[in-house]
């Protein structure tokens, strides 16, 4: 490159012979306080004040250390392997860093064309990988785009390391864009959903703040964490002097909080008491030995469990797992056990959607609830995702991952007679589990052959394509009919990863791609994300990302040409209303024209396979995007479907 | 499912009201109203149902007063529909059209839908 000196030469030569108009455009701002000159032969005086202000020889214009070096220093004390980003100046020192200096391993940057992606995708990783990714949003509008997936990430309980930026102090700061990109306190617009924030002012602080942040981040209950990179601290340069006084903390990874032993008492006897106690799982398994504790449990007591799909927490192949029951359960049952629940009321009442909006109970007066959870240790004030208030018999603030072993003991201890008892109820367990399987192919064949593609025709199809495959979902499916866990074998931890956490729209598209990411870490694993055309459409840029990137995973788009869980409000409402029952499509579907998802997919560098309207063809389809993701690729198959599966 | 059939026939018996006959409907235009009056949306394309957010309807066994007291006064949570935005003249059109649907393939001829995953 050109040293600056050099370019200064050029630029005056050039001045000369192109009179006034090359000042107009290259110094704008003295334009407005010194007349352009016309035609004036030689430099102008706009010229000559840019002359005389080029610094002189003694002035050191190039270091070859500063704070952000440092920085990635810090960043890579903590095992990080990806840092996601949409470029933004404010932390242009940390980018160029984290590239150069750091070499752009450890973490490795990524290319992000959103922060929503930046985030979303980290939210999806952490799920599969069992650790946190970092992701850096712009200062102000990044931290904007991004809040809606910092808000499902807090909502779904998982641990995200994000850093944002500002430009320094105000005499540091040029006008214009620099300002708009400044802010006093960057994490107020998402601090109602982080765990923790700081904005760190001295270089030494950035390192104690940032070990912390993410100790925090990955102590249950797990969340986002921010911290602001003040652009000074990044650019200012970096004496070996001071960079010897700096330390960066030891990073502990903390143990999780295990429960009371004698509440753990007070619940096995109660567990083992109960006559009908059902356990319900919502986001209790982080690991497949939380998967395997949770077995242990039932079969200690031969009680059934229903799973939330929150996370993975039982196999489906258990006799155990009886999630398709969970009404006629809790309707006889005398105790129910939750574990890290989110919405205890939600589990036992409902509500309709009527004018009036009538509540039940789903169980008796006299039956026990209790709970294992960390949701009371992180409650804010503002957002409500906290969910309606539900009295408990017995509220146990811990961990019941790591509480899991010692229930298991106790629990034990307890069944003394009651074995006889268990093995009666084990037996109704088997026999109502026999029938799971037969009752959902029932269904299934309902829409077997309809076009638009129905969700069990579409599983089943998929099946025989990936049954010898080590296959994971990376989206959650109930809207296209959550077959995998009626009627696939899940017995493993990663093959499934829970829900967006708050239902903000375009999860599903940027959380798959950081699960399909961590699948490729793991090795050999074929990732499939069954996403909704309305979730797509928020991030279809993620198909770039994951081919520059390489992440290969099957995304099967279900495509029902509709927001349509919109569809069905606004009919609601139009019933309700007595007016304008067939309207209720304006504003909410995607049709006229039709989207072509396997040539936009193509546009960004993936497979694109599509539209598939006809069941017969999804075969072939499957089997050439498998083959595709197999070898390395990101595909889409675009299926024109039922609006439910 | 059941019990709101019951609660129906119960209805049925007391009511007057639902003591008539049920009207002749036109299938075509049937077919036509469960699009447009939103029917799909809930119970998919063709009306075979999804578990999500509508039961089957397609070859409905409901008596057609029964049908009918569905949509002025769903069980559960169905959006209602007054006589003012589905007639029973077009209720009975949607109902010849349920009735008129093929039958679904027997799961026994589909050997990859009992081939999927869990035994
Ligand atoms: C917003 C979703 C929705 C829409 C739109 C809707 N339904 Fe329903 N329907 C349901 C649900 C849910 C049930 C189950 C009972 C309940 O919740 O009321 C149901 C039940 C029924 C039943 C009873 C089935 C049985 O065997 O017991 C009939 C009949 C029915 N719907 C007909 C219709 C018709 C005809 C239309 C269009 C004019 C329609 N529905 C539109 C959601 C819907």
């Amino acid at each position: 490159m050109e040293k600056p000196r050099l370019d200064r030469r050029g630029f005056l030569k050039g001045a000369a012979v192109a009179g006034g108009a090359t000042i107009a455009v290259e110094a704008p701002a003295l334009a407005q306080t010194t007349p352009a000159q016309p035609k004036a032969p030689g430099p102008s005086a706009a010229q000559m004040a840019a002359e005389t202000e080029h610094p002189g020889e003694g002035e050191h214009l190039t270091t070859e250390k500063t704070g952000s070096d440092f920085m990635v220093d810090v960043c890579k004390t903590l095992n990080i392997d990806f840092m996601a980003a949409c470029p933004g100046s404010t932390f242009r020192g940390f980018q160029e860093s984290f590239i150069n200096y750091g070499k752009n391993t450890k973490p490795e940057w990524l290319t992000c064309m959103h922060e929503e992606v930046s985030v979303g995708m980290a939210h999806g990783y952490a799920k599969v990988a069992g650790k946190p990714m970092a992701a850096m949003v712009h200062g102000t509008v990044g931290t904007q785009h991004a809040a809606m997936a910092i808000y499902n990430a807090w909502c779904d309980r998982v641990p995200i390391i994000m850093f944002t930026a500002s430009a320094g102090p105000v005499e540091d700061r040029r006008p214009g864009i620099e300002w708009f990109h400044s802010v006093q306190d960057g994490a107020a617009t998402v601090r109602d959903f982080t765990k923790w924030d700081d904005y760190p002012w001295s270089l030494q602080s950035f390192a104690e703040s940032t070990v912390r942040a993410y100790q925090l981040a990955t102590a249950q209950p797990q969340a986002p964490v921010l911290i602001t990179a003040d652009g000074k601290l990044q650019e200012m340069e970096l004496s070996k002097a001071a960079n010897a006084q700096l330390s960066i903390p030891k990073l502990n990874h903390p143990t999780q909080a295990s429960a009371d032993p004698d509440a753990l008492k007070d619940l096995a006897k109660m567990l083992v008491a109960a006559e009908n106690p059902v356990i319900f799982a919502d986001r209790y398994a982080r690991s497949q030995k939380g998967m395997d504790d949770l077995v242990k449990l039932a079969e200690a007591l031969q009680a059934p469990v229903i799973d939330q799909q929150n996370r993975m927490n039982m196999p489906t192949t258990h006799y155990l797992c009886q999630s398709s029951r969970g009404g006629p359960l809790l309707a006889q049952s005398d105790f129910v056990l939750s574990l890290e629940p989110q919405d205890i009321y939600g589990t036992l009442n409902k509500m309709t959607d009527q004018l009036e909006r009538k509540t039940g109970s789903k169980i008796k007066k006299t039956t026990k609830v209790a709970s294992i959870g960390t949701h009371d240790l992180m409650v804010k004030a503002n957002y409500q995702d906290f969910q309606r208030y539900n009295a408990t018999d017995l509220q146990i603030t811990a961990d019941p991952e790591a509480s899991m072993p010692w229930l298991i003991e106790a629990v034990l201890r307890e069944v003394g007679d009651r074995k006889s008892a268990f093995d009666a109820r084990g037996e109704k367990m088997r026999a109502a589990y026999k029938n799971f399987a037969n009752n959902a192919r029932k269904a299934g064949a309902l829409q077997w052959d309809s076009s638009p593609i129905g969700g069990a025709r579409l599983f089943a199809e998929l099946w025989e394509v990936v049954k010898n495959e080590d296959w994971a979902f990376v989206t959650p499916n109930a809207y296209s009919g959550n077959w995998q866990h009626k009627l696939w074998p899940m017995e493993k931890h990663y093959q499934y990863i829970g829900s967006s956490g708050g239902s903000g729209v375009g999860y599903e598209p940027v959380g798959a791609l950081g699960a399909a990411l961590a699948h490729k870490q793991a090795g050999g694993r074929l990732p499939i994300a069954v996403i909704g055309d309305g979730n797509f459409n928020m991030a279809p840029h993620t198909m770039w990302t994951a081919a520059h990137h390489s992440i290969p995973y099957l995304a099967i788009i279900q495509n029902n040409r509709a927001y349509h869980q919109e569809v069905m409000h606004i009919q609601r409402m139009a019933n309700r209303h007595n007016r304008g029952v067939e309207s209720g499509v304006i504003g909410t579907t995607m049709t006229d024209p039709n989207i072509d998802y396997a040539r936009l997919a193509e546009g960004y560098g993936a497979v694109g396979i599509g539209p598939i309207t006809d069941p017969k063809d999804l075969n072939a389809a499957f089997k050439k995007g498998v083959a595709a993701v197999k070898a390395g690729q990101p595909v889409l198959i675009d299926v024109v479907m039922q609006p439910r599966g | 499912m059941k019990s709101h059939i019951l609660l129906l026939a119960a209805a049925i018996l007391a009511g007057p009201a639902f003591a008539q006959d049920a009207p002749k409907g036109d299938a075509a235009k049937g077919e036509k109203l469960f699009m447009a009056d939103g029917c799909w949306q809930c119970h998919g394309v063709g009306g075979n149902g999804a578990a999500l957010t509508g039961p089957k309807l397609s070859q409905t066994a409901l008596p057609f007063e029964a049908f009918l007291h569905q949509l002025r006064r769903p069980a559960a949570e169905m959006a209602p529909y007054e006589a003012a935005i589905v007639p029973d003249s077009a209720a009975a059109d949607i109902y010849a059209f349920l009735k008129s649907r093929p039958a679904s393939p027997d799961l026994k001829d589909l050997p990859l839908l009992q081939g999927m995953g869990v035994k």
